[in-house]
């Protein structure tokens, strides 16, 4: 396979699983976090530098780093979840704003605005797409759950959802750890892939563009958010002129889709087998009517 | 603490408060945080500059085309971004996603035109400090707070004492029974967003002169954020309350620890009072309606 393409998709299953976690949280909850690329930037620096300082192996610092990112989730969560929803999107903010102050002023031990150097480069396409699967699957077997359901229910009402007997708070608490765990997993790997890593990739921005990714593709949907966050992670890798007209783009796509498309490119489509067979036997359908026309 | 550290914290503080209060117009008006507020003052400040301040004009004609440009560029987003989706019924998440990509739009255009470079207002006073008794003020502080203090004294007699300012109240207070009395909602809500514009423009340019000019400045809107969730979502005198004792308490951390770790504490801050009183301080709870 040619670097270029192997790089492409190595960049792109990384940024899948933290769309899956978004998902779970967006998607499932209604829940966004504009500081969840902090949670990545967590998940980077604490794995990154225990194996560089303490010289802790890569599955046992990746551990670690999930288990801290989850732990720090745990308490910005603890006050929130019990609050209207919109709290969680000015927490998290703020959170994200502050993590990547502190990464820039803790300059001995991050190595402050010129990054973190020296991580070895342990991570390859096989790892990273084994790696997005089985988030995109997690993802999956999440939704069909007792949780996933228990998440759509309170997403629609929270009143109602209470009223029918959901801990609604609990149900919050562990859709957003479940999607912290997914995307410090991500910063994992980014940081073993990319060897280097510096505050400036972790702002809000990031949070906010893999929130648009799933909107994109259907928030309502699994398949079409993945799909979402391949076409537009991979579309900026391809355009590679416009660079700066990269996010004028992606916001004037994602109006048009909110103004006349909400439910994204995919609305509720799910690609389950009897999905496909419905689709192919209309499919099917449609040629014979054509035939016989 | 000096006298000093808190009148330094108190200009800060009225910063703030213009960024809280239009924010939490927006969030009055349709219920939803409106992300694209920093993008917005950053745009403002933007035009203003390459329209005035580069041309060697001074900080009065800059402020007036920076409220402009604000109040269009927010007009513009409530028609883009905000119109349909009401129109539509769709669930305030909508709001929220569209708000965000507006500011990454607006942030996208400012990055074409000025790239990642950083801009400075001239100094707009020959005098750089006053002093008053033995406190050193500088003259910027002064002004910004004056002017901050004047703007919000005007926004706070056109809410509460003018047929508008009453529609207005009306069309927050629930939008469907305002309709049925004979008020334009779509125009009060169109009024709530020229008026949160005007005060981006204004504090964009405050934070342009504070700091300097960069297309990212918008995340400073995190402050005006914080600063209305102390204050309690959606209270505009709980805005300026959250926005000064956050202006205060940042000052007094930013002397003692450095500005890196001032900004977790503050955050630490934030999330302990949520934890203590969730409502903020002017305690307006707004619940998710059944």
């Amino acid at each position: 396979m040619n670097a270029l393409v192997s790089n492409v998709l190595t960049q792109v299953s990384i940024t899948l699983i933290a769309v899956s976690g978004i998902y779970v949280l967006t998607g499932l909850t209604g829940m966004f976090s504009l500081g969840q690329a902090a949670f990545m930037a967590i998940g980077s620096y604490v794995s990154g530098l225990l194996v560089i300082r303490a010289h802790v192996p890569f599955v046992l610092a990746a551990l670690l780093a999930v288990a801290g990112a989850t732990l720090i989730g745990y308490v910005i969560g603890y006050p929130v979840v019990r609050l209207r929803r919109d709290y969680i999107s000015l927490v998290t903010l703020g959170f994200g704003e502050a993590i990547a102050a502190l990464l820039n002023r803790m300059t001995t031990l991050t190595g402050g605005a010129s990054g973190l150097t020296g991580i070895p480069r342990l991570v390859g396409l096989p790892l990273a797409f084994i790696s997005a699967v089985l988030a995109i699957a997690l993802a999956a077997f999440f939704k069909t759950s007792k949780y996933g359901r228990q998440c759509i229910a309170l997403k629609g009402d929270e009143l109602a959802a209470k009223a029918m007997g959901i801990n609604v708070t609990r149900v919050k608490m562990i859709a957003f750890l479940l999607s912290v765990a997914l995307t410090s997993y991500s910063g994992v790997l980014y940081a073993f892939y990319m060897s280097y890593v510096d505050p400036t990739g972790f702002g809000w921005k990031k949070s906010a563009d893999w929130v648009i990714m799933v909107f994109f593709g259907g928030v309502n949907s699994l398949t079409g958010s993945t799909l979402g966050a391949f076409i537009l992670s991979a579309l900026p890798q391809v355009l590679r002129g416009l660079q700066n007209y990269r996010y004028v783009i992606y916001a004037v796509l994602v109006l048009l889709i909110l103004n006349f498309k909400p439910s994204g490119l995919l609305g509720e489509w799910e690609l389950t087998p009897r999905n496909i067979q419905q689709a192919f036997a209309k499919l099917g359908k449609k040629n014979t009517a054509k035939k016989e026309g | 603490m000096s006298l000093q550290v808190i009148i330094n914290g108190i200009a800060t503080g009225s910063i703030y408060a213009l960024i809280a209060t239009g924010f939490a117009l927006i969030f009055n008006v349709l219920k939803f945080s409106n992300f694209s507020h920093g993008a917005t003052m950053t745009a403002a400040a933007f035009i203003a500059y390459f329209l005035v301040s580069s041309k060697g004009m001074g900080l009065l004609p800059t402020l007036l085309i920076a409220a402009l440009a604000g109040a269009l560029i927010s007009l513009f987003g409530e028609f883009v971004g905000f119109r349909r989706i009401l129109k539509n019924h769709s669930a305030p998440t909508y709001f929220f996603v569209s708000s965000i990509t507006l500011g990454t739009l607006y942030e996208g255009l400012v990055t074409i035109k000025a790239g990642s470079n950083f801009f400075n207002f001239p100094s707009f006073f020959k005098t750089p400090t006053v002093n008053v008794a033995a406190l050193v003020v500088s003259t910027g502080d002064l002004m910004m707070f004056g002017i901050s203090a004047v703007a919000l004294i005007v926004l706070a007699y056109v809410i509460q004492k003018t047929r508008l300012g009453r529609a207005l109240r009306a069309v927050s207070f629930d939008r469907d029974t305002a309709q049925l009395m004979g008020i334009d909602s779509t125009r009060i809500i169109q009024l709530a967003f020229v008026i949160s514009g005007i005060l981006a423009g204004i504090a964009g340019v405050f934070l342009g002169i504070k700091y300097t000019l960069y297309p990212t400045l918008g995340s400073l809107v995190v402050k005006g954020f914080i600063a209305s969730v102390i204050g309690g979502l959606g209270s505009l005198t709980g805005a300026v309350i959250g926005a000064l004792l956050l202006g205060i308490l940042e000052t007094i951390l930013l002397a003692a620890l450095g500005s890196g770790y001032s900004t977790i504490a503050v955050f630490a801050v934030m999330l302990v009072f949520l934890l203590i009183r969730p409502q903020g301080i002017a305690g307006s709870n707004v619940q998710e309606k059944a």
